[in-house]
């Protein structure tokens, strides 16, 4: 008896036993019939184990084993229907056949799909929100350091730019146009529900970029919070847009949500997994900038246009060389390596995932770069037949070199303006410069700067998630979660001391910069599932707590022995100076409870209620409440249109209304704190700031409409919603007139509070095509287009907000605007209507009012609108010139399935966005000696050149023929072919000899080729260190480089 | 047995959102955690002396670091160069969107908006064991730098707003006009009164660290200075004389520091000596707190930095301020051959060399000289005080007033506006400066010989702009139309525009566009 009972356990153990054992019992009920088995597999030939296989029209079914097989008794003209999630359903009629193997297609988003939603999960076809779903299958191509990139083009109302093309940059995601002028624009990101803010300048805690001084003359150095994250790690990417979705976040669902979920283990046998890429990657556009021969004629044209005596050794240009090409000397073709390792599987309820990776990425820009290891465990079990538990583990390392990007003085902008008479490195094998009397200009070796001038940034992340599920009842399920998430870095800038030529730096300095963060969540929630005849009832009930904590230290070491070792420890530690030190805190506390209601498959409703306490505001305005309603009407379950689902399917119509809130302000500025000076005299601790005790919630009311549905049989699924969005009390840093502030308190004024005096207003449509085709047997064509459109619009706004930009290294400038009535970022100057190019064109022409005592313009000079008509031109007649926020964004994926090939292409671009190209500025000024330019340069007017695009020479930096004005207003449309990948998976019957399941080798080529008319580098400029008050500025951005990859991903 | 079961799971669940959940009152309280809260901050004495200690340093930074020399000297035909963020100034054709002209205001509204906050909300903040004598001379201090503030902003701008406490216009931040410039002129002296009434007596002694801070005396000699901007001779004269026979302050290498010079001065180990009245008091270890001026005058060599000589004298300093003779013109300027036994400079890139001779040359921007006065070389502890690396700052006090001005101040009031004056006393504070200079006494002074003598002595230190500004427009306007505002090598004149009437400046263009009201006409203020 013991030892039958050892058989059966042993039995049981064996998941494929019990497999067969349990196809043994339903066979022996059926009648008679014919056997029929099969093989399922997906398009790259992989068997799917798990498929639901059923007699159509009888209650017959059976799932396929763990090698996708089946068998199954039905009559020999009966139907056969394959459907697994995920999958479109597939029928076959037997007709007699014996064995019937079925290819089942994924990639249709199909409305069975599951949807996470947020403490939860509902169909697709049952969400009544806006929610966007991106699977693994569709990023898993994209060769990009970090998830939010990969978002670009693949969800509707989702714009995302890479602000910086240098590895591991940051990138703006805004969900549904912006949201906000002081804090962040970027949503909450919850990662296996850990929430995960995307916000890079870290505006709303420290306050403190992680790897520079500060946010405003450093050039762009935030780096992307979610590089932390191993991209192949995720399952699924789900973008909550409405309100009505993201409320159920209250607190921080204004700016959206996206939910990430990592890959866990499936049931059955394990699976090794592992991929590996070796990438190149190169910039592929060069400015035109002159060369020696061309340069040497240019000065000398330059030199008789300022009446100085032209250079001796330019006499003869045509004998020069070439001179030095400075970005062929900063530019390289670089490699990026890429490998993943994991393993997941499930046994005796116990799921298992577990992965390692490595990245390494070279910059394409000399003395770039970024390296990151990940860990992720990913584990759950059933411990009891009542109770789930569950944890989710993720650890990385990140090391990075930063280069001095997106400023006047940074490697891109120096590089194009270095004269070519100067060479990189002297006879001996040293950086040289240009000589120390003057004689070639004084401009810094961008070779040596960048390779010389260090910024290291290293940053380790823990993240854990433990979840506990016990099913309390039928139908009642309550949920534990705790979650931590740390991350800690450590920032090195070090400035070595040089002599390259005139420029000189005696003294070393290492400013590092040491930073923690930490944020521990708790969740508890309920839900109850209930079916009522036609009535189907969810119902969550929650409480949530966070709490986040930050912490940095700054300190600046000079008085190095050399520049070999760059560490505190070889420093002269008296001359050791603290840079700064922050803590602090800050708790959300939140409840929330949620009804979603579907009758008959027919009618849907959401109502969801959330109260959040924020530490943010004082007693009595802590508490936020958001609710938010939405309903949908599945059109085409009615009776009455069962004639036109031949036509138009799934045809759902949504409306959904919300409020969320935002939060997302610095500490304390509802309460009067203390600061601290240095002084001479003596440190000082006074008053800081002004506090406002009134601080409130920013409400954000957003209202969408919308329409799903599908043509042609379900090959062609659509969603296009339109939507309204409006933050109401909107927070934000006042910009009060300096006489009551004197400007911020860390330049020595007293800053204007933070208040709730705004209003603004984004409106748009979002569109997603989805097209399924079975070309033929073997031939799948899948494709998606994805639509984003927003306006943005301030509503009210007491100040205007200028942005201003370093246009030489020392002279700023505003480049930036925004006004009520306005939208965010609009460029600012003077409009440009050409050149005056003879006397009388000049004769009714408005007078110059620039400066006390300006000159009046003559013929060669800029022509400014006179906007206000008083005769004058002057500063009065600025305006808007120009709009950083595209018409609309597109995303085009193609997928082609065909045996073991798959190719895919996926295009992407960006209509109706201007650029302020300030690099095409500084390179066309002709207001400086030995000064390298564009050669479009010397195609200025004069009088033996009328025809001249450029305004006459000999004006001078100050002259206002060189200001900011439309003059350097791009069109930044563009079309990119954003990849390209080809794929091939061998077949299973060659491979799987050698016990391997899956082998695909691939190969793709990553931002092939732009089509856009736009003069710079890349037109993808996106915003100043995630700032989108200065967005679409160029001034010397780190372009995008073209990424080719061959690869391959092997599975046991 | 199910029930049981069933009741052991509630049990075991709601155990752990029991234990977890975060249910505390306080949750949601969270006290800043790297600063004080200002309720119950200043219970001391120290804490609320501390507490002006910013008054003389940040506030004044954006002032200081540029405009001060692009408008005091540059744009008065001091100082010279070709530099892009100075050069409107020296050519007068900066614009109202100017980033000089809105530092400049930025930084004395920032002086006044944080004198405000001090002077409406100490009083109520303070704890009981801080001393009435403590607190009133706190708020002294912030009177004195209200009024001097103000008193730059008059002097630049004539109407400005007047602002006690910006609470009151906080709802409505844009609906401010400008007041009228006797009105600041009023509320300027009514502040140094009250400076005076609550300020500490002191002596400026040789523990020159005790002199850094205002006392009474100060806020008395800046009252003389504002009585003469406002032609008020008698008044004038009254507190220039009380400050005189107080004996608080000292000339240095006057009769009683006879082994002090002139260029004493301007070491860094000599801030807040004797003749000091009032300075800023800037340091290291932050951007916004240090002293930049060597930064931008000195030659690359006498400098941390890879430029060098940014702001040179101009021409018309160079040859026309100072008599043969004038040791102040060593200490003001350099010129070919000069040698400076007390400055650091660099014989390569990591080594300082003590002792500079001036080498020939261009020298700075191409005008044959460059700067001396406030310069102090490259980083030498013992000469320099602490340097900052990071920033490239340094600790070198700004002079706001010292004691020449104040013997000078009496001379000019005494002159009373005549055209002459051989009043001994007067002849005895005029004397007394020019002998520290090496120069001869005059028998009979007139005003043009004041005004020539203020030049010499306060050249680089922003005087010469507004002392243009007190002379009438039509003189200062001829004085600054013949000068050489070119290089040793190209003479350049400017043309003041014929529809300008005063050298005061326009409004800066962002404060306008948030509120047009400031150029109305100007209100008066309801004192």
């Amino acid at each position: 008896m013991g030892n039958t009972l050892h058989n059966v356990t042993k039995w049981y153990a064996k998941g494929k036993t019990l497999f067969y054992l349990l196809l043994l019992c339903c066979g022996g009920i059926m009648h008679a019939q014919n056997t029929v088995t099969g093989v399922i597999s997906d398009e790259k030939g992989m068997t799917i184990p798990g498929v639901n296989v059923s007699v159509k029209g009888t209650g017959t079914a059976v799932i396929t084993n763990l090698d996708g097989q089946y068998s199954i008794q039905a009559a020999d003209d009966a139907t056969l229907v394959y459907s697994f999630i995920g999958f479109t359903p597939q029928e076959v009629a037997i007709k007699g056949k014996k064995t019937i193997n079925v290819t089942l297609s994924e990639g249709a988003k199909t409305l069975d799909e599951v949807v996470v939603i947020g403490y939860g999960s509902q169909k697709k076809g049952d969400v009544n929100g806006s929610v966007s779903s991106i699977k693994a299958r569709d990023i898993e191509n994209l060769k990009q350091v970090s998830v939010d990139q990969m978002l670009q083009g693949k969800a509707a109302g989702v714009t995302v730019t890479n602000n910086s093309g240098a590895p591991g940059s940051n990138v703006s995601v805004k969900i549904r146009g912006i949201t906000s002028l002081s804090g962040t624009n970027e949503p909450l990101y919850v990662i296996d529900g850990i929430p995960v803010s995307g916000d890079a300048r870290n505006s709303t805690t420290s306050g403190q970029p992680i790897a520079g001084g500060n946010l405003a003359n450093a050039g762009n150095i935030t780096v992307s919070p979610l590089s932390l994250l191993n991209p192949n790690d995720i399952e699924s990417i789900d973008v909550l847009k409405d309100a009505s979705a993201t409320a159920i976040y209250g607190s921080r669902g204004a700016n959206g949500v996206v939910i990430i979920t990592t890959k866990s283990g499936k049931k059955g046998t394990g699976k090794l997994y592992y991929d590996n890429s070796y990438s190149t990657q190169q910039q592929v556009t060069h400015m035109d900038v002159y060369n020696l021969r061309q340069y040497a004629v240019y000065q000398n044209a330059l030199a008789a246009a300022y009446s100085q005596t032209p250079r001796f050794e330019f006499s003869n240009p045509e004998l020069l060389g070439n001179g030095t090409d400075w970005q062929e000397e900063i530019f390289k073709n670089s490699a990026l390596k890429s490998h993943q390792l994991s393993f997941s599987g499930g046994k005796e309820g116990v799921n298992y995932y577990v992965s390692g990776s490595y990245f390494d990425q070279d910059g394409t820009i000399i003395g770039s770069g970024y390296k990151r290891f990940t860990f992720k465990t990913n584990i759950d079990a059933n411990v009891k037949t009542w109770l789930k538990v569950g944890v989710n583990i993720n650890f990385a390392n990140t090391s990075e070199k930063i280069t001095l990007n997106s400023s006047a003085d940074g490697i891109i902008s120096t590089s194009l303006l270095s004269s070519p008479d100067v060479s990189v490195r002297d006879l001996e094998g040293n950086f040289s410069g240009p000589p120390a009397d003057g004689t070639l200009g004084s401009f810094i070796n961008p070779v040596a700067s960048a390779l010389m001038n260090t910024n290291k940034l290293k940053r380790r992340s823990y993240s854990g998630n433990f979840f506990a599920e016990f099913k309390l009842l039928k139908g009642l399920d309550f949920r534990f979660e705790l979650g931590g998430y740390t991350e800690s870095s450590l920032n090195k800038e070090f400035r070595p001391t040089y002599q390259w030529g005139i420029a000189v730096n005696p003294t070393a300095t290492l400013n590092q910069r040491e930073q923690m963060f930490y944020s521990a969540n708790v969740k508890n929630y309920l839900t109850y599932r209930t079916t009522l005849g036609k009535h189907n009832f969810t119902l969550l009930a929650g409480q949530e707590a966070n709490q986040g904590h930050w912490e940095g230290l700054n300190l600046t070491a000079s008085g190095f022995v050399d520049n070999e070792l760059q560490e505190i420890a070889v420093s002269d530690t008296k001359l050791l100076q603290y840079g700064g030190q922050y803590i602090g805190e800050q708790a959300l506390s939140s409840y929330y409870g949620r009804v979603i209601y579907d009758f008959d498959n027919k009618y849907g409703i959401t109502a969801s209620w959330r109260a959040d306490g924020s530490s943010k505001f004082a007693e009595g305005n802590k508490w936020g409440y958001f609710p938010a309603f939405s309903a949908t009407w599945k059109l085409s379950n009615e009776a009455f249109m069962e004639g036109t689902k031949k036509y138009v399917d799934n045809i759902k119509l949504k409306f959904g209304y919300g409020e969320t809130g935002n939060q997302q302000i610095p500490n304390n500025q509802y309460s009067s704190t203390i600061t601290t000076s240095l002084t001479g005299i003596g440190q000082s601790y006074f008053p800081a700031g002004t506090a406002n005790p009134n601080l409130k919630w920013e409400t954000s009311k957003q209202t969408n409409i919308g329409i799903d549905f599908s043509l042609f049989n379900s090959a062609l699924n659509a969603t296009v919603e339109v939507y309204k969005k409006t933050s109401e009390n909107f927070l934000y840093k006042t910009n009060f007139p300096l006489y009551l502030t004197g400007g911020e308190t860390y330049e020595g004024g007293v800053s204007s509070p933070t208040a709730n005096m705004g209003s603004m207003e984004n409106k748009g449509i979002d569109i997603t095509l989805n097209f399924n085709k079975k070309l033929s047997d073997n031939l799948n064509w899948s494709s998606t287009l994805v639509f984003s459109k927003y306006v943005n619009k301030v509503l009210k706004l007491d100040n205007a907000i200028n942005r201003d930009i370093n246009v030489n290294g020392y002279l700023s400038k505003t480049v930036t605007r925004t006004v009520e009535g306005g939208y965010v970022g609009a460029f600012l100057g003077p409009v440009y209507e050409g050149i005056y190019r003879d006397a009388a064109q000049l004769a009714g022409a408005p007078l110059n009012g620039f400066g006390a005592d300006p000159a009046p313009f003559i013929v060669g000079d800029a022509i400014y609108r006179d906007l206000n008509g008083d005769g004058i031109v002057n500063e009065d007649d600025f305006t808007t010139i120009g709009n950083p926020n595209p018409d609309f964004t597109y995303g085009f994926t193609n997928s082609f399935n065909y045996k073991g090939v798959d190719l895919s292409v996926f295009v992407q671009g960006s209509v109706g966005n201007d650029i302020y190209n300030l690099t095409r500025r500084a390179g066309t000024l002709n207001s400086n000696n030995y000064v390298n330019q564009f050669t479009e340069a010397s195609d200025y007017y004069s009088a033996a050149n009328v025809n001249g695009h450029l305004p006459r020479i000999g004006s001078g930096q100050a002259h206002p023929n060189n200001f900011l004005s439309g003059r350097y207003i791009e069109d930044g449309t563009y079309l990119r072919i954003q990849n390209i990948s080809l794929g091939y998976s061998l077949p299973t019957e060659w491979i799987s000899k050698i016990k391997i399941t899956k082998l695909r080798i691939y190969g793709s080529i990553q931002n092939l080729y732009t089509f856009t008319k736009y003069k710079g580098y890349d037109p993808e400029v996106g915003s100043y260190n995630q700032d989108a008050l200065l967005s679409g500025i160029d001034n010397g951005r780190y372009p995008t480089p073209r990424t080719m990859s061959m690869g391959f991903n092997i599975e046991f | 047995m199910k029930k049981y079961l069933k009741n052991y799971k509630l049990a075991f669940a709601f155990t752990i959102a029991a234990v977890f959940c975060s249910c505390e009152t306080d949750f949601l309280e969270i006290k800043p955690q790297d600063t004080y809260s200002l309720d119950g901050f200043y219970t001391t004495n120290e804490k609320v002396a501390n507490a002006t200690n910013n008054l003389y340093c940040r506030v004044w930074f954006n002032f200081h670091t540029k405009a001060f020399n692009a408008i005091g000297d540059m744009a008065a035909g001091n100082t010279f160069t070709y530099s892009d963020d100075y050069l409107p100034f020296r050519t007068l054709e900066y614009q109202s969107s100017d980033a000089v002209l809105l530092d400049s205001w930025r930084s004395c509204f920032g002086t006044v908006a944080n004198a405000n906050t001090l002077i409406n909300g100490l009083p109520s903040n303070v704890g009981p064991n801080v001393s009435t004598e403590v607190l009133n001379n706190t708020l002294g201090e912030c009177h004195f730098m209200r009024a001097l503030a103000y008193f730059y902003l008059v002097r630049l701008w004539g109407n400005v707003p007047i602002i006690e406490d910006a609470a009151d216009f906080a709802d409505d931040p844009n609906n401010v006009h400008s007041n009228r410039q006797d009105d600041v002129y009023t509320f300027i002296k009514n502040d140094l009164l009250k400076a005076i009434e609550l300020l500490k007596e002191k002596v400026r002694g040789n523990n020159y660290s005790d002199n850094a801070h205002v006392s009474k005396g100060s806020a008395k000699a800046l009252l003389a200075k504002v009585y003469l901007y406002q032609k008020d001779y008698a008044n004038a004269r009254l507190m220039a004389a009380d400050v005189i026979n107080s004996g608080e302050f000292k000339l240095y290498g006057g009769p009683e520091l006879p082994t002090k010079t002139f260029g004493d001065l301007f070491l860094v180990s000599n801030n807040n000596n004797e003749e000091s009245i009032m300075a800023w008091q800037w340091t290291t270890g932050n951007y916004f707190v240090g002293n930049y001026d060597n930064t931008q005058f000195a030659m690359p060599e006498l400098s941390q930095n890879s430029y060098g000589g940014v702001v040179a004298p101009s021409q018309d300093l160079k040859l026309n301020a100072f008599i043969p003779g004038d040791l102040r013109r060593k200490e003001t300027f350099m010129l070919p051959g000069d040698v400076y036994p007390n400055l650091t400079y660099a014989d390569s890139p990591t080594t300082t060399a003590l002792g500079y001779t001036t080498p020939a040359g261009a020298l700075a921007q191409n005008s044959g000289a460059a700067l001396k006065k406030y310069v102090v070389g490259r980083f030498n502890l013992p000469v320099t005080g602490q340097f900052d690396p990071d920033n490239r700052g340094f600790p070198q006090n700004t002079y706001i007033m010292r004691y020449a001005d104040v013997l000078l101040i009496h001379a000019e009031a005494t002159l009373a506006g005549g055209g002459s004056t051989s009043d001994a006393a007067a002849l005895n504070s005029f004397n007394q400066v020019r002998a520290r200079a090496g120069i001869p006494p005059l028998a009979t002074i007139t005003a043009n010989d004041i005004f020539k003598e203020r030049r010499s002595e306060f050249a680089i230190e922003s005087e010469y702009w507004y002392d243009l500004g007190r002379l009438p427009y039509a003189q200062a306007k001829a004085i600054i139309e013949a000068q050489n505002r070119g290089d040793m090598n190209f003479e350049i004149h400017v043309t003041l525009n014929p529809a300008k009437t005063s050298l005061l400046f326009p409004y800066p263009t962002s404060e306008l566009l948030k509120n047009p009201l400031l150029d109305d006409e100007p209100v008066p203020y309801t004192f």
